[in-house]
């Protein structure tokens, strides 16, 4: 009695038929029993064509597993019981999803209720795998995890300590740490103190909305205090302009752009 | 699932069965028991089974099935009739036993 390749032909008929899916496969040859009874070689191409494929499916690991494959490996009462639940399905008389093309994948919305990424499983590590020499792998400084103690602990009653000063402070004021002297920012374009905040736009109220006018007719145009306050925010000195014309690098004729002849 | 795919899949299944000897002749015709053949058949199968018996001089269930092919068993009888005869040959061979996986 060859019962594994009657189960070979069973379910390979009934997948080709669409009798059965990957999926009814999967639900009985489980991961977990993959991963008990698969061999590391099989192992080893399975995980190969899911690290290569851009999804991975039941198809996926019926078709790289193979089912004779499946039924040499996976014990028969799982096998059977696969084969158990097609035949009351068929002799039940429910209607599945029409067969899809072999080649042609399950698109997501006709198998969401039965189709899920399946998590492959690690792989048993114990045994075999001491038995393989461990590949060379280059290691490089020790990089501490960003979840450090500090906050890898898992403790949410900790909180969270503010990030220190980054700028060392100087007592002499010079270096980088004179910019952290004091509390005020590096002035960015404006080398005359800041003036006082403009007093029109406090003393100026914003129009109010009058019946019969809506709140639009000021929402198309941003309200300025002053009409000079630009000019303002903008003044530069005349130390902070740059003298082009005295600098070496600059071109300031167009004529030595172009090719000599 | 339709009618011809379902009824191709136990045409296999009954092939297989008999190709490795997961079940026998007589174990199909003990499930696909005359009174179900009568019943189903239609009636020129019928009558080359009987001719064929008569040719040879004896109706064994090889010669029954010689003629009523799987595809034939799977066109014609009753599917659950046949899987009554899968199951049987299953639980014969220990596969059907709970799985504590």
């Amino acid at each position: 009695m060859n019962l594994k390749a009657f189960f070979v032909a069973t379910l390979s008929s009934a997948l080709d038929l669409g009798i059965a899916s990957p999926d009814d496969v999967l639900r009985h040859v489980t991961p977990d029993v993959l991963a008990i009874h698969l061999p590391r070689p099989l192992w080893a191409r399975l995980l190969t064509a899911c690290v290569g494929a851009p999804r991975v499916d039941a198809q996926l690991v019926v078709e790289t597993i193979g089912v004779p494959n499946l039924c040499e490996h996976i014990p028969a009462p799982i096998i059977w019981a696969c084969i158990e639940e097609l035949a009351a399905r068929a002799l039940g008389g429910v209607v599945i999803a029409p067969a899809v093309a072999p080649s042609s994948r399950p698109n997501a919305e006709a198998t969401a209720s039965v189709s899920r990424p399946i998590p492959l499983p690690t792989p048993p590590p114990p045994a075999e795998l001491r038995a393989t020499p461990p590949t060379p792998i280059a290691v490089g400084p020790s990089i501490p995890s960003p979840l450090s103690a500090s906050e890898g602990d898992g403790d949410p009653s900790r909180s969270r300590v503010p990030p220190s000063q980054r700028f060392r402070q100087s007592a002499t004021n010079s270096g980088i740490g004179r910019l952290a002297t004091s509390s005020a920012r590096r002035p960015q374009a404006q080398a005359a103190p800041a003036p006082p905040p403009p007093e029109p736009v406090a003393a100026a109220p914003l129009p109010r909305v009058k019946r019969g006018q809506t709140e639009s007719d000021y929402d198309l145009e941003t309200f300025v205090g002053g009409k000079d306050d630009w000019k303002n925010a903008l003044a530069v000195e005349d130390e902070q302009l740059v003298d082009w014309s005295a600098a070496d690098e600059t071109v300031t004729h167009a004529e030595e752009l172009r090719p000599k002849r | 699932m339709s009618n011809d795919q379902r009824q191709a899949w136990f045409a296999r299944m009954m092939e297989s069965g008999l190709e490795n000897d997961i079940f026998a002749p007589s174990d199909v015709l003990a499930h696909a028991t005359p009174d179900v053949l009568a019943s189903h058949l239609p009636a020129e199968l019928l009558s080359k089974v009987l001719a064929s018996s008569l040719a040879a001089g004896s109706m064994t269930p090889e010669r029954v099935l010689e003629t009523v092919t799987p595809e034939l068993m799977a066109k014609h009888l009753p599917h659950d009739v046949l899987w009554q005869c899968i199951a049987a040959a299953a639980a014969r061979a220990g596969v059907n036993k709970t799985v504590g996986s």
